[in-house]
């Protein structure tokens, strides 16, 4: 009798965001034309001067729906289901699978259709939300336009392209303005998108420790901010979590707050278990996993990091606080 | 359906396998019921002629073949690619395009004949859906609101239905005006099939359920509660039932006695929990051919229930089933790149 094929590994896919004009385009030619001996599928939205080689280039027009599954904000990218289908046919399997949005595109959609279809969450795992902004344009960009904030608040990895047309002072200042928004992401110095490949892709990023380990924690006042601004907040558990509470709070918290919630992470010490429990959210949709165990030796301690609107840091930090094992 | 032993019985004396490796995406018989082509994810296609143990290999696209159907002519068949080309596929394996889309894949083709002068084929590339006469003359192209996901001919050849998002469009070929018939339903409609008096369309969605339109008097049909998406749907010869893909049994809606809105689907071959990801129903009778996550194939009697395993599991979920024309041999297809033909004529 004829083996079972092997079940396939998870294929690492990288979103590629960033408003009009900030090099995107630029960028992805880069890491295309770096000779990285990988081989990748592209989905772009219109076909541009890419210099490929090695890559598949699959050109697709973003096609957003609504899922009529009582979660008000879930809009999901049909086009990428269907293409995740059917590269997952092809015999050459990919490295990687890189998806550039528009400029003008909301994140949510494409981050969220890797919660919601079977296939796509079996085949491939969301490795980074990668946003390249402008540092030039960057302060005229987050008045004019709400997509320009919310692909700083999705990111993983921030691109600051263009650094060479600012002065050393301006560009403290629209750091400072990223670091408002998304606290948490790793931000990359770049000229023409001169970042390499190996701080981009496979970052595990929705692996999170690493990103919550190295997560600069300032000190923040409690206080509540009453604004539409986007802002992140993290919390710190030193008590094993329970899980069914922890599952009872979240689900709450996402169904009253989810359009308001942009992106939800955590790396969870669970009571009972040696594993480190990896969770995250777009909006409402949430997911969760054990990842690899905790480390000999290692402190065990929850974390969870918050983006988005209207987030009210004390009563974030008691919800959390309270679903530690009493 | 545990015991692995019995249920391979059939495919080890009835069948000839092949291990294609490749992902085997779809096998259709030539209409003329003479060979039958497994279309793979490597871009080759596979040709089985009967009475002959060899498999005839050959390269038709660069990239995935993302579809295949009979030709309507009595052999051959009509192939789609991620490499965006359309084409015909001689008997021996022989692409000619028929069209090409750029970097748009060719993601659904089809395909009819009366059996007489009118012979059609169709594709599906991105929003738009072109039908082609024998001569490879493109006779109309229907543009959609976005990406097409799934297309069919009616059974006279008069109409082609398309499902996108927010529902379907059926357009009549030969009309010179350039408005479908909307079949409206708010979301994403991912695969289609219409009922053999050609009165019924009926719909995948990625919500995990399926819903149906019955033209003559715009009744809506809704059919729910599926764990997964339904990848295949297929009527029996008369209509009478839809048999779909998407449970851990093959689910068949009632379209009789008033069916299926209120009526409960018969469910078959169920119980272990296991995903059947393809079904397909004979050409002649009410049995429907059903394949499984773990591999498993059985041949279910709709009307007494009965179930004959065909291939026991273990060789990789099930993609594609085939009926030849007279519906004596069934094709099968597993996504590790198992192929085999299975006689089932009276010995």
């Amino acid at each position: 009798m004829a083996e079972a094929a092997a079940p396939p590994s998870q294929i690492p896919v990288t979103v590629l965001t960033g408003y009009l004009g900030a090099g995107k385009t630029t960028l992805l030619n880069r890491i295309l034309s770096e000779n990285h001996g990988r081989k990748y599928a592209v989905v772009i939205n219109e076909f541009g001067e890419l210099g490929v080689d090695n890559d598949l280039v699959v050109d697709t027009d973003e096609e957003v729906f609504e899922m009529n599954n009582g979660c008000i904000c879930c809009t999901v990218r049909g086009d990428l289901i269907r293409i995740v289908g059917g590269l997952m046919k092809r015999r050459d399997k990919f490295d990687g699978i890189i998806i550039e949005t528009t400029g003008l595109a909301n994140p949510a959609p494409v981050a969220q259709t890797f919660f919601v279809d079977d296939t796509v969450k079996e085949k491939t795992r969301l490795d980074a939300i990668v946003t390249v902004v402008d540092a030039k344009h960057l302060p005229q960009r987050l008045i004019d336009s709400s997509e320009a904030e919310e692909q700083i608040a999705f990111a993983d990895v921030i691109v600051l392209n263009k650094v060479d047309l600012v002065t050393p002072e301006e560009l403290a200042s629209v750091e400072e303005q990223i670091r408002k928004i998304n606290k948490y992401a790793k931000i990359h110095h770049a000229t023409k998108g001169n970042v390499s490949i190996t701080e981009l892709l496979d970052q595990g990023a929705f692996d999170l420790n690493r990103v919550l380990v190295h997560a600069p924690d300032f000190l923040t006042s409690d206080e509540h901010e009453h604004n539409d601004e986007i802002r992140s907040m993290s919390f710190e558990a030193e008590q094993p979590i329970d899980a069914e509470r922890f599952n009872a709070w979240m689900g709450a918290l996402l169904a009253e707050k989810g359009g308001d919630m942009l992106r939800t992470k955590g790396i969870l010490s669970y009571e009972g278990d040696d594993r480190r429990f990896a969770f995250q959210a777009v909006h409402m949709m949430a997911d969760g996993d054990f990842i690899g165990p905790w480390k000999e030796g290692e402190k065990r301690v929850s974390r969870i990091v918050f983006i988005g609107r209207n987030l009210n840091r004390p009563q974030l930090r008691r919800g959390f606080e309270s679903c530690q094992v009493a | 359906m545990s015991e692995t032993v019995s249920a391979d019985q059939v495919l080890q004396t009835r069948g000839k396998t092949r291990d294609l490796e490749a992902f085997v995406v779809k096998a259709a018989f030539d209409r003329a019921g003479r060979a039958c082509a497994f279309a793979l994810g490597d871009g080759t296609i596979a040709i089985k002629r009967h009475g002959d143990d060899d498999w005839h290999r050959t390269t038709a696209h660069e990239g995935a073949i993302l579809d295949l159907a009979a030709d309507a002519a009595p052999n051959g068949w009509i192939t789609g690619g991620d490499d965006g080309r359309f084409y015909r596929i001689s008997p021996d394996g022989v692409a000619a395009l028929i069209a090409p889309f750029g970097m748009r894949w060719v993601e659904h083709v089809a395909s009819f004949t009366d059996g007489a002068r009118t012979q059609l084929v169709a594709c599906s590339a991105g929003k738009r859906l072109c039908v082609y006469n024998a001569k490879d003359d493109e006779l109309k192209v229907f543009e959609h609101p976005s990406t097409v996901t799934g297309i069919v001919f009616d059974p006279k050849g008069k109409r082609v239905a398309a499902s996108h998002y927010d529902g379907a469009s059926v357009w009549f070929i030969a009309s010179r005006s350039d408005t479908p018939r909307k079949l409206e339903w708010k979301g994403s409609h991912i695969g289609i099939a219409m009922s053999p008096d050609g009165d019924c369309v009926v719909t995948s969605m990625q919500e995990n359920s399926l819903h149906g339109w019955r033209l003559s008097d715009n009744q809506h049909m809704r059919m729910t509660g599926y764990p997964s998406k339904t990848q295949a749907l297929s009527f029996t010869k008369g209509g009478k039932w839809l048999a779909s893909s998407g449970a851990d049994s093959v689910v068949l809606w009632p379209f009789f006695a008033g069916g299926p809105m209120g009526k409960p689907p018969t469910e078959l071959a169920g119980g272990d929990g296991i995903n059947c990801t393809y079904v397909t129903c004979h050409p002649k009778d009410d049995l429907v051919a059903a394949g499984f996550a773990d591999g498993l194939v059985v041949i279910a009697d709709i009307a007494s229930g009965r179930i004959l395993p065909v291939a026991g599991p273990g060789r990789g979920p099930i993609s594609t089933l085939a009926w030849s024309p007279d519906g004596s041999h069934l094709a099968i297809g597993t996504e590790g790149g198992f192929a085999a033909v299975v006689d089932l004529s009276k010995k």
